[in-house]
């Protein structure tokens, strides 16, 4: 039986994981990934939510079309976020984050 | 039963994956496991009767966000080396184990929940508003009757998802999908504009 706890718990990993991504990697485009993976882990939350909180045998459909609305920014700040990658690199030929330290020196 | 194990197989692989996009060193790597990550994703999506959101997942995940994050793995030509620091890398796990523990805390103490114990107990069950329990169940007849109230549901079969959905998105969401759309014809124009070459001249 799987029930609302199993989903919020494999959403949690999945975004726990994501975020020692975001902490441990230096190469930023695969920071980017793990963000990406952070997002949809949301998202198995959002529905399984949605189901959860459902009545009358219909799921809250609100949760899912919030879900969809995520789904859609992320392809629009993933667009931005990797022309500002191609950009760097351009700049400083570079895409390690470590590298990023001209304010810091 | 078959329902459980597809969650169980799919959630494994998905957390398999996800440590594959931190652990491998080269970022192709990272991205094939990203992508079946993902597609492991949507099989827990159909598994909950998002069947839509699922499709959407591959799609947009799987399909597009993917295929762009390869473009510029290989348009950066990038090395596989990456120095690390063993202690950066031990505290970003322990910052989300710490993270890890405190959902499934949450989430094993929320209202009537239970993760392996539900059998000894039935009568806590069926109260509506817990949050703990078994999912409850899909009704076509009631998603048939929600569309249309003469509609025969005796013959509704399966889950109508996709109209549903279409339906609180077109009436209630409007104008956050116009703007959605605007944010998407924003980042497009604007990839473009950032990731140009620009003329000294």
């Amino acid at each position: 039986m799987v029930t609302l706890a199993h989903y919020l718990i494999l959403s949690g990993v999945l975004f726990a994981i994501g975020l020692a991504g975001v902490l441990i990697r230096k190469n930023i485009i695969v920071v980017f990934m793990c963000l990406e993976m952070m997002l949809s882990a949301a998202n198995i939350s959002l529905v399984a939510f949605s189901r959860a909180q459902g009545t009358n045998g219909l799921p809250v459909y609100d949760a899912q079309v919030m879900a969809l609305f995520i789904v859609g920014i992320a392809a629009a700040e993933v667009a931005i976020g990797l022309a500002l990658i191609v950009a760097m690199f351009r700049a400083r030929r570079t895409v390690e984050s470590t590298a990023l330290n001209t304010l810091k020196d | 039963m078959t329902e459980t194990i597809i969650f169980y197989v799919f959630a494994v692989l998905a957390v398999i994956c996800a440590i594959g996009v931190v652990a491998f060193r080269n970022p192709v790597t990272s991205a094939m496991n990203m992508a079946l990550c993902f597609g492991c994703t949507a099989a827990i999506l159909f598994g909950m009767g998002a069947q839509f959101l699922g499709i959407v997942q591959i799609i947009v995940y799987a399909g597009a966000i993917l295929v762009l994050f390869l473009f510029v793995v290989m348009m950066l030509d990038l090395k596989t080396e990456e120095n690390s620091n063993f202690l950066a890398n031990i505290s970003g796990v322990a910052i989300a184990a710490v993270f890890a523990a405190m959902v499934t805390s949450v989430a094993m103490h929320l209202p009537g929940a239970c993760l392996c114990c539900c059998k000894a107990e039935p009568a806590k069950q069926v109260q509506q508003g817990a949050l703990g329990g078994e999912l409850p169940k899909l009704c076509p007849a009631a998603a048939a009757r929600q569309l249309d109230p003469q509609a025969d549901v005796t013959k509704a079969d399966s889950m109508p998802d996709i109209k549903l959905l279409g339906q609180c998105l077109y009436t209630k969401h409007t104008i956050a999908f116009a703007i959605l759309s605007f944010a998407l014809l924003a980042g497009s124009v604007g990839a473009v504009a950032i990731s140009r070459k620009i003329r000294k001249d």
